[in-house]
């Protein structure tokens, strides 16, 4: 009998070809992953620790010693637990409300209650402001009081609104999920209403209560836009770190309260991440979706209770809306497109700018649209590319992770959800100290900001592709290869089109992102390359607070139109498991 | 000697678990094997091990007297069954057929014909445009099966392919597997853990246990001549006792039974296994004409179940559960009942008897 290999070798040559196939791919992730995510982070440390190449804790006495500065820490953290307590309490009843009774219109409370996900964090401030500003509508105009949102209040208010949906999507899916048979046999077994509700539904939610608690605070303590436009003198750790950047040129103090903001973001991060893991570990396969009809009085109180919420939500919208088409708010409520004729900045993108060239009639509105509109345009760009390569990216992560576990796995998972531990404004500084480099062309480009927004928001993207890629039956790859196909045949042929609706989700998702981001931008931008959403702050703090919200009402409604198009061109998507709990 | 697939020493171990333990098989081309097996047993490992989707640890896996242990999976050219179709749920039925000749470059014509031959062969004809989610469970079984013996592939391999579908179209399913072997003279290998199942498709069956082969053999000698008690009782059901050998007898606690098979030497321990259909089951009152007294033992009837052509009846015997199944005509007869009191007859040719701790059950 002839043997022509040998049979000692204990590993196939093909799972070696695989091997090396699939280890290029990790080892080029794990170094897209350690120059773009770990390295600005490791720079910003350093420089916090370092003055002139010698370790030192001098920018740490600094920041405790001055109780001025040391202030924001403290403010941090108390906006932050008190949005966590309002937020998740009234997210817990929204989320009862939806899966608990027989309320109605279940589904549009559900969908107003999503919105804030679309438009910028700031949104709400704006907002907040136009209705109980100094010039308010609610504080000046109808009750004529001197009192105003500015400060602690309204960036409470401001990030309950933001955090609302984010909460919700955690309890909804727990409450969702626990079986409704179980409050049934405590009835049955004669418990209370309100003694099953205590007894046996709040336990059997604990963890995504404390997990939707834990995504609150983060989201909060790590939140740039509201506080900027509402917090006057009331500074966070996150307005504090620009404040020392911008204003003062500080880069060293920026990156010691930097260090400091991690910590409590990555612990509350932490906190969800594992909560939430071990809270859809609870869910039952035999949740029954079953109600019994809600007694009347429990049914309109969650009416009108859900009803009151989503007002407050949507009437965010109407008033960034109404605030940026009103001559004078809240004086003059003549309508007026002249606040969506932005003052020129000084922006100026070529491409756009002769393209519009090529196809308008010279005139103001030419300038307008080609010359005024950059911020807009350029955003659209970057959020279009961020929407594709974001996406394409993360599913091809997603894949090595979930299908291929390769060495190294563990390592390229940790780094893939690590972004969301890192607070945008963190990120961005951190990318302005490594990259700010005459060698590193990229930077001042829109790439950099590109590779930005796709970094910051990199764990959503793999975590809704490996929830994916779990449904797709292992066999179902091995079929492929046995009838033939090589590692990437089956990718395209059947990975890639199995995951066509987690890739267009994700995609409208990075699409959200870039479009609404702020705080991970905000140092990147230019005098040449400007953001629509980071206009809206320069617009706020420019004073010309109309156009600000005329600004927000161009980017909401972008998005808006996506979201649209997505959903009647494909079917799918909308804006379900979409917040960055997931 | 023809396309021969033999494994040599096949082993596989997960650090310090051995799935599979030092195996030695030879399957002749056009064979149909089946390996069964509670599940854990390895055999699915063996199968993986085959396909290549699994490394081999130790031994070598040998085709056609090529050792193809580190061959690539698509280079072995085995045609594979999932137990859960695997079907490509995005490609119609036509379209997964056609995958595995378009990967090897036929040319469209050919692919067409190939296409429409196997879709007769399973009379899924008028379903080609449809999706696999349209399909029944036993349509997707069948369209995976002419997926994977349409490119016409060396040997093809079946991962329990039936366990996912419902009792009858198993039953029909299986029949067709069999149709198909014998039409198409494929060597196929069979994975299963339903022992009616391997006893009825295959040529020879391979019974598992903790990463060995038990017992290779034909069916019936499986069932008739199970070489160790795991076998006789995983295999079919048997009746066990656990005694000590006396010369042509065996002690089973106060009573001796008298054998005829030479299991073991004399005063060893034994056990004992007898089919429930080798056991005789009388009224008290008939007068009985059997050649060894001794092996009569009297019972009361515990549990009657109509199984349709067979009965079952669950004794008890002194407290212990003895299982006996008699032809419906005769359970008639006799007006046997619930609650009777009756005799049991075992014949002392029915009994295997298996040296203790041979094969550990």
């Amino acid at each position: 009998m002839k043997n022509p290999l040998h049979p000692e070798k204990t590993s196939p040559a093909w799972l070696s070809a695989d091997a090396i196939f699939t280890g290029l791919i990790t080892a080029l992730l794990l170094a897209v992953l350690a120059f773009f995510l770990l390295y600005p982070v490791i720079d910003i440390c350093r420089l916090s620790f370092f003055k002139e190449g010698v370790f030192t804790f001098q920018n740490y006495v600094e920041y405790f010693s001055n109780p001025r500065i040391f202030r924001s820490f403290y403010n941090s953290m108390f906006v932050s637990a008190v949005t966590m307590a309002i937020t998740t309490v009234l997210a817990f009843f929204f989320a009862y409300g939806l899966t608990r009774t027989t309320m109605p219109a279940k589904g549009i409370f559900y969908t107003i209650s999503t919105f804030p996900l679309i438009a910028p964090t700031i949104i709400q401030a704006l907002a907040l402001i136009l209705l109980f500003g100094r010039n308010g509508l609610i504080t000046r105009y109808l009750l004529g009081t001197d009192w105003n949102i500015y400060g602690a209040t309204g960036i409470i208010v401001g990030e309950v609104l933001y955090c609302f949906p984010n909460a919700l999507f955690i309890l909804y899916t727990t409450l969702s999920a626990v079986d409704t048979r179980l409050d049934e046999a405590a009835q049955s077994l004669g418990a209370s209403s309100l003694k099953t509700f205590f007894k046996v539904t709040l336990p059997s939610a604990k963890y995504g209560i404390a997990s939707a608690a834990a995504l609150t605070f983060n989201l909060t303590i790590t939140d740039f836009g509201i506080p900027v436009v509402i917090g006057g003198n009331y500074s966070v750790l996150a307005t504090e770190i620009v404040n020392k950047v911008f204003g003062l040129q500080r880069f060293d103090l920026g990156a010691t309260i930097s260090v400091i903001l991690l910590i409590p973001s990555i612990t509350a991060f932490t906190i969800n991440y594992y909560l939430t893991r071990k809270s859809y570990a609870l869910i039952s396969g035999q949740a029954r979706p079953f109600l019994q009809p809600s007694r009347p009085f429990k049914k309109w109180a969650f009416t009108v209770y859900s009803a009151l919420i989503c007002a407050c939500i949507l009437l965010v919208f109407v008033t960034v809306f109404a605030g940026s088409f009103v001559r004078t708010w809240p004086y003059d409520f003549s309508l007026t497109l002249a606040h969506f004729d932005f003052p020129s900045l000084g922006a100026s993108v070529p491409l756009w700018t002769s393209f519009w060239n090529s196809v308008l009639e010279p005139g103001s509105f030419r300038t307008m649209i080609a010359i005024k509109y950059a911020p807009i345009w350029t955003s659209l760009l970057v959020a279009i590319v961020v929407a594709l390569v974001g996406a394409s990216v993360t599913l091809v992560a997603a894949y090595i992770i979930e299908k291929k576990k390769p060495r190294g796995e563990q390592l390229l998972y940790s780094l893939s959800v690590l972004p969301a531990a890192i607070p945008g404004v963190v990120l961005g500084l951190g990318y302005v100290l490594a990259f700010n480099k005459p060698y590193f062309f990229i930077y001042g480009t829109i790439w950099i900001i590109i590779i930005n927004v796709i970094i910051a928001n990199f764990t959503l993207g793999v975590l809704s592709g490996t929830a994916n890629l779990k449904q797709i039956d292992k066999s179902v790859e091995e079929a492929a290869v046995s009838l033939g196909a090589g590692p990437i045949t089956a990718f395209t042929r059947i990975i890639f089109p199995l995951s066509r609706v987690a890739f267009l989700s994700t995609a409208t998702f990075f699409f959200m992102r870039a479009m609404t981001t702020i705080s991970a931008v905000l140092f990147l931008v230019s005098a040449q390359i400007k953001l629509a959403a980071i206009e809206i702050i320069f617009l706020d703090v420019d004073g010309r607070t109309a156009s600000a919200n005329a600004m927000c009402t161009v980017v909401v409604l972008i998005v808006a139109l996506f979201l649209i198009i997505m959903r009647l061109t494909t079917g799918s998507s909308g804006l379900t498991g979409m917040s960055a709990s997931k | 000697m023809g396309r021969d697939l033999r494994l040599e020493n096949l082993t596989k171990r997960y650090g310090a678990l051995t799935a599979v333990d030092h195996v030695n098989l030879d399957i002749e081309e056009g064979e149909f094997i089946c390996f069964l097996g509670p599940s854990g047993c390895g055999k699915t490992t063996v199968l993986r091990m085959i396909t290549g989707f699994e490394t081999v640890t130790e031994g070598r896996i040998i085709f056609d007297n090529r050792v193809i242990n580190d061959l690539l999976p698509k280079k072995r050219e085995f045609g594979i069954v999932f137990q859960s179709y695997a079907l490509f749920p995005n490609m119609t039925v036509e379209e997964n057929i056609a995958f595995g000749l378009k990967m090897r470059k036929m040319p469209k014509k050919a692919i067409a014909e190939r296409v429409g031959a196997m879709l007769e062969l399973i009379g899924l004809s008028d379903w080609r445009g449809l999706y696999p989610a349209q399909l029944s469970g036993g349509q997707q079984q069948r369209v995976a099966l002419v997926r994977a013996l349409a490119p016409d592939p060396q040997v093809l391999l079946l991962d329990e392919p039936l366990s996912a579908l419902d009792a009858k179209i198993r039953l029909r399913l299986r029949a067709e597997i069999k149709k198909l072997q014998q039409e198409l003279k494929k060597t196929m290998i069979h994975v299963t853990h339903d022992q009616e199942e391997a006893l009825s498709i295959a040529d020879r069956v391979v019974v598992m246990e903790a990463g060995q082969f038990r017992q290779v053999g034909r069916p019936i000698e499986i069932y008739k001549n199970p070489a160790c008690s795991f076998v006789a009782d995983f295999v079919g059901t048997s009746n066990f006792f656990e005694g000590r050998r006396t010369g042509d007898a065996v002690i089973v606690g106060k009573r001796k039974i008298k054998v005829m098979q030479n299991g073991a030497a004399a005063d060893e321990p034994v056990s004992l296994a007898i089919r429930p259909e080798n056991v005789e089951v009388f009224k008290p009152e008939t007068s009985l004409e059997v050649e060894e007294k001794m092996n009569v033992v009297s019972g009361r009837i515990d549990v009657v179940v109509f199984q349709g052509a067979a009965v079952r009846l669950l004794i008890n015997m002194d407290g212990e559960e003895i299982i006996t199944d008699i032809v419906e005509k005769e359970f008639e007869q006799r007006s046997l009942k619930q609650g009777d009191e009756v005799l049991l007859y075992f014949p002392p040719e029915a009994f295997l008897v298996f040296p203790k701790g041979g094969g550990e059950k």
